[in-house]
């Protein structure tokens, strides 16, 4: 029985004009946004690798040089992009591109596409995510709203249920259906996706089809809430208008409002200072220290090392203070900038949690923190590049300041030979693993997993409940 | 008067329906939500400007304490850091914080000023790479997700509210059957579409302006009363663009339902799909130059100025000779040699920055057509503009930034390059940035074309629902 309701309503919705209509735009929409996404990543990819080499180019090629003269040469680090990054581009326009590692100072990612681009685009780009995450749940709606309803205004619900068929039978054989409908439409998507997948970007590997898989997964759940939600307002629904004029609303809270409440609500629990009072503080703090963080003194350690080594004076090491006293400055330095940009970024992830706890409201959001997630273009990603980064910085500088010790005396006029700069490792990325990123995400997991159930619970008990006439 | 009767009868009936008495509640809460938030984020913008205007009187006084210290036999607090030493006097140690104070509307539209800069640190080492910054600081999902201003509520939610007003006006009449009974008086169905349509939008434009006039008022009065009409005019001429789409829909003599369908249809297209889909067009077939490339070009070219520092100063001296007084280019002071290296390299870093930038600004113009395709976008720009958060102010801030900085660079080099010591005189004579605010008439020249467009549709569908509302004379 049930496979005949599927085969009715998956007729049905392809013999509706307005389904075919909705699902070629949609279909549309989602090819060219994953094609567009695609040539953009590899365009940026393109872009980065080159400037990465140059700038190892520059490093390699100082020439005869002070290593502490090439510390604050420094070198700068391009962000990869993922290789699941065409499908959601997150926040990557909004976070900085490239950093300079340079001596003495941690610095900003700079060069936020989103700074060059116009007012206008702020207004939402159409990313395979953007469709995936509205689109598709308003088709969804629209195939769906009129499951029950229609049926009742026609009158062909009271007949239906005289065959004798189950309320439960009919339920999912209507779900079905619309899955049908819908999978028409998603599974060439997604073996587009995948083939962009294996054909993909050079950037670091990250899991790539493990992140696919648990994100073509994410989606189908996030469908299948859509679904069971509609189907719920349908059964429960006086009139097929008022199934679609609810579930309109549903969307629209979904989709436009929730999000934005939680970027207030997640400010407002969790302010972020301003540039200048977070540039003032770690200003104050270099100066005059922090309580528990000893502040180096040249002659402090020019002492400590002349009685270390038991000679009469600095002239007589057989190193250069300048040196030990720099990688001193670098490590005090360090410990500021860990207690400043920590405490920065656990607030951004105070407010990313805030995100996901609202999901309780609005399933998009934990959809979307897991959909940046995979893609990996989520904050805690962009976290995970910039530490890396700046592991490799003072990495950096510590071989640096370290030439400078061994190889020269205090006063001396040293310079580093032109391959010195060639025997520093490169900066290599390691993106992380698919199990990762969920570790970081399991209130979304949680949630989304909880609004199946509860969406599910809701139309079976809206379709027992559900008037015939 | 008939239509006076209609008119009436439309607000005996509105006032009587209690579904639309609480959809009407909902949005009046929404808008004060939205304008309680921006006005939180004026708040936290005020606060930040004014203690960087402190910083700066903080350090002026700090050095001026220190020079007349200096100056009564007093030593400098650090030799590296002697006052008296136009390079630290106008460097780091006594930069000026140049702070854009939020435009007069930003508590109505956050719009580009939580993305934009609206402070920086001006000395005279500032150059085009410095003047590369992130602006405020703030979590890139929450930019990436955008505020709930009233811009917001007004281009996204306020045309939902619209159709829901409006989608049934005459397709209601006649499916209730009351139609016939309407037209059968002296008035006509566009008469009569025209004075329903006119109650709504009085309602909706009413509560769109008067929350709006009320955020101006408490935000800080109405200093800018031409961009306060601005944004009043863009409100109102995106409101009846969606007004005269429902009555044109609505004179195609459809369902309720129908004109339902379209309508949302409508927005969907509008409002969502055709400012994303326009995005992915212009970044396919304008994409932004990329700032990575330029990245490695600056570094080339200050490689470059570095590597030929002792030729630099005899350059320098020749392009400049006014500078040379007191100068000779073979003994040249150390601090001076520095500053022809330091001046070689911004000037790489200009015609670097200079070529990017007209890249960038062929394909924002490239970019900006394609706003014409769709009312939100239009009035976005309108909206954004006017409240004095769109590209535009900040653009403007930013050339101003590069006046002040060649202004204040041109305060110390001369003393740089003889060598002069600084004295706690030229204190009160240093330079400080102040912002002058565009011209209301040349905001408005520039909001006129997306407000003209609007209007334009506006006027198109109107004349179009017009025509066809007048075939209707009886009971259809």
């Amino acid at each position: 029985m049930i496979r005949h309701i599927v085969r009715k309503e998956f007729t049905d919705l392809l013999r509706d004009g307005r389904f075919r209509w909705t699902a070629a735009i949609v279909g549309a929409l989602l090819l060219v946004s994953l094609g567009s996404g695609w040539v953009e990543t590899r365009r940026a990819d393109a872009a980065h690798s080159a400037a990465r080499e140059t700038a190892r180019e520059h490093w390699e090629s100082q020439g005869e040089k002070n290593p502490h003269s090439a510390a604050h040469y420094g070198i700068y680090a391009f962000k990869p992009r993922l290789p699941l990054s065409f499908l959601d581009q997150g926040v990557d326009p909004y976070t900085g591109t490239s950093v300079w590692l340079e001596a003495h100072r941690q610095n900003d990612f700079l060069m936020r596409p989103a700074q060059d681009a116009t007012s206008g685009q702020r207004l939402g780009a159409l990313t395979a995510a953007q469709v995936l995450q509205h689109l598709v749940p308003l088709l969804v709606i629209l195939l769906a709203f009129g499951a029950f309803a229609s049926e009742r205004e026609q009158g062909t619900l009271r007949q239906l249920l005289a065959t004798g068929i189950s309320r439960r039978d009919l339920a999912v054989g209507k779900a079905l259906g619309v899955a049908g409908a819908l999978a028409l439409l998603l599974i060439p998507a997604a073996i587009l996706g995948a083939i962009a997948i294996t054909i993909g970007s050079p950037g670091p590997a990250a899991t790539p089809f493990a992140r696919g898989a648990v994100l073509t997964v994410t989606y189908l759940a996030y469908f299948g809430v859509f679904l069971a939600i509609a189907l719920a307002v349908s059964a429960w629904a006086r009139s097929a208008r008022t199934a679609l004029v609810a579930l309109l609303g549903v969307w629209v809270l979904n989709g436009l409002v929730a999000p934005r409440v939680a970027v207030d609500l997640s400010k407002w629990l969790h302010p972020t200072p301003s540039a200048v009072e977070f540039a003032r503080t770690m200003e104050r703090e270099m100066e005059g220290g922090v309580e528990g963080i000893e502040r180096p003194d040249r002659e402090a350690t020019a002492s400590r090392l002349v009685a270390e080594h038991g000679v009469e004076t600095v002239d007589d090491l057989p190193l250069n203070v300048v040196g030990v006293y720099l990688q001193e400055s670098e490590e005090y330095a360090n410990q500021i900038f860990d207690r400043n940009y920590s405490a920065l970024w656990n607030r951004f992830e105070s407010q990313g949690l805030v995100h996901e706890a609202l999901s309780f409201a609005a399933p998009l959001l934990a959809v979307r923190t897991l959909s940046m997630g995979l893609a990996g273009t989520d904050v805690e990603q962009h976290r995970h590049f910039a530490t890396a980064a700046e592991e490799y910085r003072r990495d950096l500088m510590r071989r640096m300041n370290g030439d400078l010790a061994e190889n020269s005396r205090t006063g001396e006029t040293y310079l580093a030979d032109a391959d010195t700069w060639a025997e520093t490792p490169p900066f290599l990325y390691d993106a992380p693993t698919v199990g990762w990123v969920l570790r970081n995400r399991t209130l979304s997991l949680a949630m989304l997993g909880l609004w199946l159930v509860a969406a599910f619970l809701a139309a079976a008990a809206s379709v027992r409940r559900a008037e015939v006439a | 008067m008939p239509l006076g009767i209609v008119l009436r009868n439309e607000r005996r009936l509105l006032a009587a329906d209690r579904a639309l008495a609480a959809v009407l509640g909902v949005f009046a809460l929404l808008f004060a939500y939205a304008l309680l938030n921006g006005m939180a984020w004026v708040g936290f913008q005020e606060e930040t400007v004014a203690s960087a205007r402190e910083g700066n009187v903080e350090r002026v006084e700090a050095l001026e304490a220190e020079l007349v210290d200096i100056e009564n036999g007093g030593s400098p607090s650090s030799p590296f850091r002697d006052p008296r030493s136009a390079s630290v006097l106008g460097g780091a140690r006594g930069a000026h914080t140049a702070v854009l104070e939020p435009g007069p509307l930003t508590a109505l539209a956050v719009g580009q000023s939580d993305l934009l800069p609206y402070y920086y640190d001006i000395s005279i080492y500032t150059n085009e790479s410095s003047l590369l910054q992130n602006g405020e600081i703030e979590n890139p999902l929450n930019l990436l997700i955008g505020r709930f201003d009233l811009a917001f509520v007004v281009v996204y939610l306020m045309p939902l509210l619209i159709l829901a007003l409006g989608f049934n006006v005459l397709s209601g009449e006649r499916e209730r059957g009351t139609l016939a009974l309407t037209l059968s008086q002296p008035v006509s169905a566009r008469g009569v579409v025209a004075a329903k349509m006119a109650f709504r939008a009085l309602v909706v434009v009413g509560l769109a302006l008067g929350v709006s006039l009320l955020g101006v008022l408490v935000s800080g009065g109405f200093g800018a009363p031409g961009r306060v009409a601005l944004w009043c005019a863009a409100v109102t001429a995106y409101a009846l663009f969606w007004f005269t789409l429902a009555a044109w829909v609505n004179s195609l003599s459809r369902s309720s339902a129908w004109n339902a369908t379209v309508l949302v249809g409508a927005w969907l297209l509008l409002v969502v799909v055709l400012p994303a889909g326009v995005n992915i067009t212009a970044g396919l077939l304008h994409p932004l130059p990329s700032r990575v490339e330029m990245i490695t070009v600056q570094r080339e070219a200050s490689n470059e100025a570095v590597n030929q520092r002792s030729e630099l100063l005899a350059r320098y001296l020749e392009d400049h000779p006014e500078m040379a007084g007191g100068v000779v280019a073979e003994e040249a002071n150390r601090a001076a040699l520095a500053w022809a290296a330091t001046e070689a390299v911004n000037e790489r870093l200009e015609e670097v920055t200079a070529d990017y930038g007209e890249r960038l600004a062929d394909q924002q113009t490239l970019v900006r057509r394609y706003r014409f395709l769709s009312p939100a976008l239009l009035a976005q720009e309108a909206l954004l503009d006017a409240a004095g958060t769109g590209d535009a102010r900040f653009a403007r801030f930013q050339s101003q930034v590069r006046e002040f900085s060649d202004e204040w660079r041109a305060f110390f080099v001369p003393a740089i390059l003889a060598g002069e010591p600084m004295s706690a005189g030229v204190i009160p004579r240093l330079p400080a940035f102040d912002f002058r605010d565009e011209p209301t008439r040349a905001v408005a020249a520039r909001a006129a074309f997306p407000l003209a467009a609007l209007t334009g549709i506006l006027l198109i569908v109107g004349f179009a629902a017009a025509r066809r509302l007048r075939r209707i004379t009886g009971p259809a």
